[in-house]
């Protein structure tokens, strides 16, 4: 394993829209082995606080070999409140890159499904695959929850967007979008697609019932309470779907297949 | 005499610590159940800088743990309740034992049972196992057979406890303490009369949280353990009253932090201490209490570990 604890320098950070922040770190030695779907724990508290006391774990949104390390992460208590506060030039202690990633499968089409923020890790994994067979789904309430957009489109062969009030895109929710996807129209393959999507649980559930009745394959990006994210608390129990183990978040995830965990 | 050491002043300070037999490279020990069994953090911190490791909790079978949320953080502090989720005894000695024991750090390893057949068991089992240094004895554990109630609030039963441990093994037996009792020194007396090498204290304070939204508790188990540096006031006077009330050496837990924090433990009287909740926070605490103990003893002219304690 290598993981990193370092001290970053802030190179970037942008307020996307009201509570959505876009933070680019330098962290050389985190962003040249990062995988899609990896994620890292971020100390919050300002100037070596204990409140709050726990890191935060964010996706990885984006790695380069130079060394940039991107977050896209929604302002939604203390913590992500005091991150977007930091600015260029200031410090940001990381640790990373942590857990297991999406598995790069054989397949045709890749369809990438981001509800919310749940579109934080879909971009670095959109970029590792081959563009022209990555169609990405974006939904939101409304137009202010789709983030980085353009990088998206560039990352992408196919971008669609849905909102629930209607203010861009399709109107309705991802699956909306899902159901109207010709799924056999991939560019050079005749292999069935696959599914990778991250977002809130109710939304998951509904992908992880479409891909399943068309016999595709998914894998989901999950979140749970984390305390270190680097397998030792085992506080990231997270049921499995079969009687055994618990599976934990922080090591055997944040990425799943569908068919690992217990749905409810 | 080289010339070198002529020119010092003062005598180098000397963390390493020598406790209920165990010979530990200095005082700074990571707290069981925050650094699993050591691999899992062996790429961000360096156990062979420290004094030891506490592995994980072992129980006689595997144990699946509580059901999630198991953790909940609060101000300055957490809140956990894993249920002492761990691979029991066979995998720990067959699967941990080997990557442990290639590792030059003293490691002891932490035993809990439902009753005091099942901590005999596994202490008989550990005894002459190579590479196990001591046993930690959680006697937070509820007693099946006494109704639940935990070993560790009735000096009776945590005094017979450590007899029959005594009695099968000849590994250091250190009995780990839990707070939430009305009078700690009593229990500490107890095990102590019982042939007990060293205390630990202290364990998580029992508490939790609720979830105001969803009208209901956040932990799935309704009580979790308080850890972090919330509780450390209450360890540092748990402390210095055991250190006060038994002969036998004493290892200062609860929200240290810093080399600052563990030093205010030897000031109470605690001859060693372990790093828990900072462990999760941030890996390398550990190693920089280390580095800070070092630094603050060498500032300070102090050439034992022991001489800091308030008389
Ligand atoms: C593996 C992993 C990857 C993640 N990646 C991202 C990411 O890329 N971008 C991003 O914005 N977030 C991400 N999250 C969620 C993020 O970690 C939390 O939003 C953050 O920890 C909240 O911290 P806080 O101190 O701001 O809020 P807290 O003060 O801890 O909580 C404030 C309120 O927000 C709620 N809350 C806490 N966590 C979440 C959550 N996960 N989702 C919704 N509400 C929550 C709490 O219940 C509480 O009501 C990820 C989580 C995990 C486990
Ligand atoms: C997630 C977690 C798991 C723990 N598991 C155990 C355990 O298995 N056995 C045990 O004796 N103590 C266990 N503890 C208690 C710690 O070893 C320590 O006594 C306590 O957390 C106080 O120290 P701290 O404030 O430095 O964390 C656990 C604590 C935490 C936070
Ligand atoms: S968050 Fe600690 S083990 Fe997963």
């Amino acid at each position: 394993m290598s993981r990193y604890s370092a001290t970053c320098h802030i190179i970037d950070q942008v307020r996307l829209a009201q509570d959505i922040f876009h933070l680019v770190v330098d962290a050389p030695d985190i962003a040249r082995v990062a995988r899609p779907g990896q994620f890292c724990m971020l100390a919050t508290a300002h100037g070596g606080g204990l409140d709050p006391l726990l890191r935060r774990p964010l996706s990885i949104h984006d790695a380069w070999p130079s060394g940039r390390l991107e977050f896209l992460y929604r302002v939604v208590g203390k913590g992500t409140d005091l991150l977007s506060q930091k600015g260029p030039g200031e410090t940001v202690c990381v640790l990373g890159p942590l857990g297991r990633g999406f598995r790069p499968e054989p397949c045709g089409k890749s369809i990438l499904v981001g509800g919310g923020l749940g579109a934080a890790p879909l971009l670095f994994l959109a970029r590792s695959l081959d563009r022209m067979d990555v169609t990405v789904i974006l939904g939101g309430r409304s137009i202010h929850e789709i983030a980085r957009l353009d990088a998206f489109e560039g990352a992408a062969g196919e971008v669609l967007v849905t909102t629930e009030d209607g203010s861009r895109g399709i109107k309705g929710l991802v699956t909306t979008a899902l159901e109207r996807l010709d799924i056999s129209s991939s560019s050079h393959t005749d292999a069935i697609p696959c599914v990778f999507a991250c977002g809130p649980w109710p939304m998951m559930k509904a992908v992880y019932a479409w891909a399943t009745a068309k016999g595709i394959a998914i894998q989901v990006s999950l979140e749970t309470q984390m305390a270190c994210g680097t397998g030792v608390c085992l506080g990231c129990a997270i049921r499995p779907s079969t009687q055994g183990r618990y599976l934990h978040t922080c090591k055997d995830g944040p990425v799943f297949f569908g068919t690992e965990i217990d749905w409810g | 005499m080289p010339y070198f050491e002529q020119k010092s002043t003062r005598p180098l300070p000397r963390t390493g610590v020598d406790l209920a037999g165990i010979k530990f490279k200095n005082p700074v020990i990571l707290a069981s159940g925050t650094c699993g069994y050591g691999q899992e953090i062996d790429d961000l911190l360096d156990l062979e800088l420290l004094g030891g490791i506490v592995v994980k909790g072992i129980s006689l079978g595997e144990r699946r743990g509580n059901p999630p949320p198991r953790i909940h953080e609060t101000p300055c502090g957490l809140l956990n309740a894993i249920g002492l989720e761990n691979v029991g005894l066979e995998r720990f000695l067959s699967e941990k034992m080997p990557w442990l024991r290639k590792i030059d750090t003293a490691v002891i390893v932490n035993i809990l049972g439902n009753s005091a057949e099942e901590y005999v068991q596994i202490a008989r089992s550990l005894d002459r196992v190579p590479g196990i240094d001591g046993i930690e004895v959680n006697i937070s554990c509820p007693n099946v057979k006494a109704g639940g109630i935990a070993f560790g609030a009735d000096p009776a039963l945590a005094a017979e406890i450590t007899r029959r441990i005594k009695t099968v093994t000849s590994l250091p037996v250190i009995v780990k303490l839990s707070p939430n009792v009305t009078d700690i020194t009593v229990i500490a007396r107890a095990v102590e009369g019982a042939g007990a090498d060293a205390i630990s204290l202290i364990n998580t304070l029992l508490g939790m949280a609720i979830d105001v939204k969803n009208k209901r508790p956040v932990l799935a188990n309704i009580f979790g353990g308080l850890s972090g540096p919330a509780i450390k006031p209450i360890a540092l006077r748990m402390v210095w009253q055991v250190a006060r009330a038994v002969e036998i050496p004493v290892i200062g837990i609860g929200g240290i932090s810093t080399s600052q924090d563990a030093i205010e433990f030897f000031m109470a009287g605690a001859s060693a201490i372990q790093v828990g909740t900072a462990t999760l926070v941030n890996p390398g605490s550990a190693a920089e209490i280390v580095a800070g103990i070092a630094s603050f003893m060498d500032k300070e002219g102090i050439s034992d570990i022991s001489q800091m304690r308030i008389p």
